[in-house]
């Protein structure tokens, strides 16, 4: 890094690295710049043109995320000048969405309306009615591609390239026809995606957007619960939101999305898998077992109180320790189950019962 | 992890998740990291974009050898022989660090002594690498001081698979690629907890955060705090209890795992079984092991409860109660208390915080970690944490090795148990897929992951697939001296010929009932990644419906059956 760096931001001092951009710079300050197409894992390309900041010397307004600050820059990110040109741009964005209500089924509220309305952006202008192609036929089960929402900031094109890596969906066209597109048109599920999700997280607009909500009409994200919790599949220990409808069946709450944490939150920095982000149908399936069970004196297996069943758990090892002495029991320990259960496994085999044959199912 | 205690003190990965990005070398061995790890892989992916060299060692070309500098495309089980060659070639060549050698580490002249009989040239012989290669990846591992070590089960999962980790270990060692950001030893974690449970010490061997169950003065202080006798003698580890399932042990208590689906050699476990005598279940859902069960407990899912899970990286994160769990299931901590209080314990715990507290009293390294401080924090707390006003470690070995000095230990190359013969001539392998997870219990109730993958396959390269006269989406028998199965074959670049690869997350095609039980001597983990086998045609098989669209794979996605791509 070397020596320091000064700037100076809306009047005050700042100082940087070499490599920073005036968006990084701003952030640090706690300077509030609005962006759509920027997104900290992806390279800039400064598509979207709402985060110009002004630069004296500079003729131009210059894209923040895109413009590397230097030393004795002069920049102010809030003027007449600048609010008009995010008026008259966002205004132009909107007359190529959809309206604000329309968005009021999808997940997550849209980045793009809400910064409208900061700005007071128009919603009057005349409708574009771009002609944007669009997968309706994708059989694919999660991810929905609404062109009509679509503004071409390309953050998820962009997001499949660079932080997936496998270029599944690409953008395709020219003029009002360019939109977001596989390969030949093909379902998702026939292409290179790996169905990550990462193009909905990343979305501003609620374009690409989860199918299963839609399908099955539950609650929008903006009236659901957000519960942060670790993932329980692989050893990554992804961060996620557990996005709850805490009135469905009958009160017990259900899960009915997983969302991303922001950026920058260990371990996953805003990622997630696709078993990660949907394989969650398991927590209400209807195979889950809902009462205990025992097996009878007939061989086979009986619905039974907890009471009964822990005291026939409880006759039935004591017994065998009895006969055949402490170490002809084995306790089998689980690494999908918490710290804490397991904690408690080993020390009902240890404590209780006097042996040390306790391992869990996956120690290598 | 047996191997890693040994040599370096630490049975987890010495850097984060984070540091990978920033590495500027990064060697891949026995890890399918984009499908089994898939947010690593996208640390990679990064630090790849950023220019860092990516090596790839694995028999199976995979979809990181995509974007590889190079693929070493070793014989399956070779492991040792490939890296006792790097090792030669950067003794020979002088690239070790002699300092870091000599003030950090024992027994360096054993493997000089040992390695020395492993030039590139009888390493190609054994792994099939050419010698050229061999010396390129050795040298640029040495001379790149931010070089990074990733591995999991491939590495593992062998007869032979501490000799690997020591293997590898001894390569850090003699380079010194230990103790700062971005380098050092890694292997990724399966599952969600596996790290968790093994610091808790569910371990026939260890109390709670690594202490011996056989050190006097470790087994007082628990015979105190727990005001009981315990025993002093190291339990059977869950590949002995598999073995001696029936005949020396008698009953289990088992807590989410199907055995019966998830351990090797499978008839003979069923054989043994019979002969158990109680078995206790608690589980999400009724699994293969069920038929064996006297007592089944109704569980709760993760989004059920409380408490913490332990990633790879050593970071303990909270897991969080969302809904309430279905009927009567209740939480595996709420059942076990209630389980040790009917065989009569006298536990009284209100919460997973509490009994989180009691674990961590005794367990030095973890002393400094409560729920009250995950909370606050949003982003974990990584062990070692030995203090409340301790910050956690982001990467181990910090200004020396955690056991003091690091141990070199010789091995020599010893191959797998079951080689190619007559009547087996393919070699098998097993893996996971990004569609499924283990036996798939949650993956497989979910439509979109089982569209993408709805049944059970082996990989087979077209080579052999042609000389038995299968044509890709074919029914195929497969077997091994335990047992055989039927499945699809799919005809695939992505083995060598003479090797077969098959996902193990399916019901009806068990991969463990054609896998070898023969486990690693040190810590018992079975053989899962080389056995012989041989490959037929199911005659009564209906054929494949050609009608349908081949341009569009039978697997769709996947990227490496013969149609390639898309």
């Amino acid at each position: 890094m070397g020596k320091t760096l000064e700037l100076t931001l809306n009047g005050q001092t700042l100082s940087f690295g070499e490599g920073d951009t005036i968006l990084d710079v701003a952030g640090r300050a706690g300077e509030e710049i609005m962006t759509l197409c920027h997104d900290p894992r992806l390279k800039p390309v400064g598509a979207c043109r709402t985060c110009l900041v002004e630069i004296d010397g500079w003729r131009r307004l210059a894209p923040s995320c895109a413009t590397k600050a230097e030393a004795g820059m002069r920049i102010t990110t809030h003027n007449e000048r600048i609010d008009r040109h995010q008026k008259a741009l966002l205004s132009l964005y909107l007359s190529d969405s959809v309206s604000e209500e329309a968005t009021h089924d999808t997940a997550d509220a849209s980045q793009l309306h809400s910064w409208a309305a900061r700005v007071g952006a128009a919603t009057d202008w005349p409708h574009l009615d771009s002609q944007r192609f669009e997968r309706s036929d994708d059989r694919n089960p999660y991810v929905q591609f609404r062109a009509d929402r679509c503004i071409l900031c390309a953050r998820c094109t962009r997001y499949c390239a660079e932080v997936e890596s496998v270029s599944a969906i690409t953008l395709a066209g020219r003029g009002s026809k360019t939109t977001i597109a596989t390969t030949d048109a093909r379902s998702l599920l026939d292409t290179s995606c790996e169905l990550c999700g990462g193009c909905i997280d990343v979305c501003p607009t609620g374009a690409m957007t989860e199918k299963k909500p839609l399908a099955q009409r539950l609650k929008p994200a903006r009236m659901l619960d957000k519960v942060r919790t670790t993932c329980n599949y692989c050893g990554v220990g992804c961060q996620m939101d557990l996005n709850v409808d805490r009135a469905a069946h009958q009160g017990r709450g259900q899960v009915v999305k997983i969302s991303s944490p922001e950026t920058g939150v260990a371990p996953n920095d805003g990622n997630l898998c696709v078993k990660g982000r949907f394989a969650y149908q398991f927590i209400d399936h209807q195979d889950r077992l809902q009462v205990p069970l025992v097996r009878g004196e007939d061989g086979e297996l009986h619905e039974a109180s907890w009471e009964e069943a822990l005291q026939a758990a409880a006759r039935g090892l004591q017994g065998v320790a009895k006969r055949h002495g402490a170490d002809s029991l084995g306790f089998i320990s689980s690494s999908r189950c918490t710290g804490e259960e397991n904690y408690l496994v080993q020390k009902l085999s240890r404590a209780v019962f006097k042996t040390n044959n306790v391992h869990q199912c996956s120690a290598t | 992890m047996a191997g890693l205690v040994t040599t370096f003190g630490a049975g987890a990965m010495t850097n984060s998740i984070g540091e990978i990005r920033d590495a500027d070398f990064l060697f891949v061995i026995g890890s399918n990291t984009s499908e089994a790890h898939p947010i690593i892989a996208m640390e990679m992916k990064r630090a790849v974009h950023r220019g860092a060299t990516l090596v790839v060692a694995d028999p199976r070309a995979i979809w990181m050898t995509n974007i590889a500098d190079r693929h070493l495309r070793l014989n399956p089980g070779t492991d040792v022989a490939l890296l006792n060659a790097m090792a030669h070639v950067i003794i020979e060549e002088g690239l070790t660090d002699e300092d870091f050698i000599a003030s950090n580490t024992d027994h360096f002249e054993s493997v000089k002594a040992a390695v020395a009989a492993y030039p590139p040239e009888r390493g190609e012989e054994i792994t099939g690498i050419p010698a050229e290669q061999i010396r390129a990846v050795a040298r640029q591992y040495a001379s790149t001081r931010k070089a990074g070590i990733y591995y999991t089960l491939g590495i593992t999962e062998h007869s032979h698979g501490t000799d690997n980790v020591y293997a590898l270990s001894n390569l850090v060692l003699m380079t010194g690629h230990i103790g700062h950001a971005s380098m050092g030893l890694n292997p990724l974690r399966g599952q969600n907890n596996v790290q968790g449970a093994n610091d808790a010490g569910a371990s026939p061997v260890f109390f709670p955060g690594y202490q011996r169950v056989d050190a006097a003065g470790i087994v007082d202080k628990y015979e105190a705090s727990w005001g009981t006798e315990l025993s002093r003698t190291p339990g059977l580890n869950l590949n002995e209890m598999m073995k001696v399932a029936g005949s020396t042990l008698k009953a289990f208590f088992i807590m989410g795992e199907d055995i019966l689906l998830s351990e090797p050699n499978v008839s003979h476990l069923e054989e043994g079984l019979n002969d158990v005598e109680f078995v206790v279940l608690q589980d999400l859902f009724l699994n293969e092991t069920a038929r064996f069960a006297d007592v089944i407990f109704p569980a709760a899912c993760f989004a059920e409860k409380e408490g913490v899970f332990t990633n790879s990286e050593r970071r303990v994160q909270r897991v969080r109660k969302a809904v309430e769990p279905p009927g009567q299931a209740r939480a595996d901590w709420e059942i076990l208390v209630a389980l040790a209080n009917a065989c009569g314990a006298d536990w009284h715990y209100e919460s997973p915080a509490q009994i989180y507290d009691e674990m961590v009293k005794d367990a030095p390294n973890f002393a400094g970690i409560s729920h009250a401080r995950i909370d606050e924090r949003h982003e974990g707390l990584q062990w070692p944490c030995p203090s409340a006003e301790h910050e956690g470690t982001r990467f181990l070995h910090k200004g020396g090795i955690l056991r003091g000095r690091g141990q070199f230990q010789a091995v020599e190359y010893r191959p797998s148990l079951e080689l190619a013969c007559e009547d087996y001539p393919l070699v098998m392998s097993t893996g996971r897929t990004l569609y499924h997870y283990n036996a798939a219990t949650q993956t497989r109730r979910d439509p979109g992951t089982d569209e993408k993958q709805p049944e059970a396959f082996i990989e087979m390269h077209r080579f052999d697939a042609k000389k038995r006269g299968l044509a890709d989406g074919d029914m195929a028998e497969i077997r091994t001296r335990r047992g055989r199965v039927e499945c699809r074959v799919i005809v695939s670049r992505q083995v060598q010929k003479g090797c077969i690869w098959m996902p193990l997350h399916f019901a009806e095609a068990r991969a463990n009932l054609l896998t070898n039980d023969a486990g690693d001597a040190v810590t018992g983990t079975a053989e899962f990644k080389v056995c012989v086998a041989e490959v037929s045609r199911v005659q009564s098989a209906a054929p494949v419906d050609r009608s349908v669209d081949r341009s569009v794979d039978r697997f769709p996605g996947s990227y490496y059956s013969e149609g390639g791509a898309h």
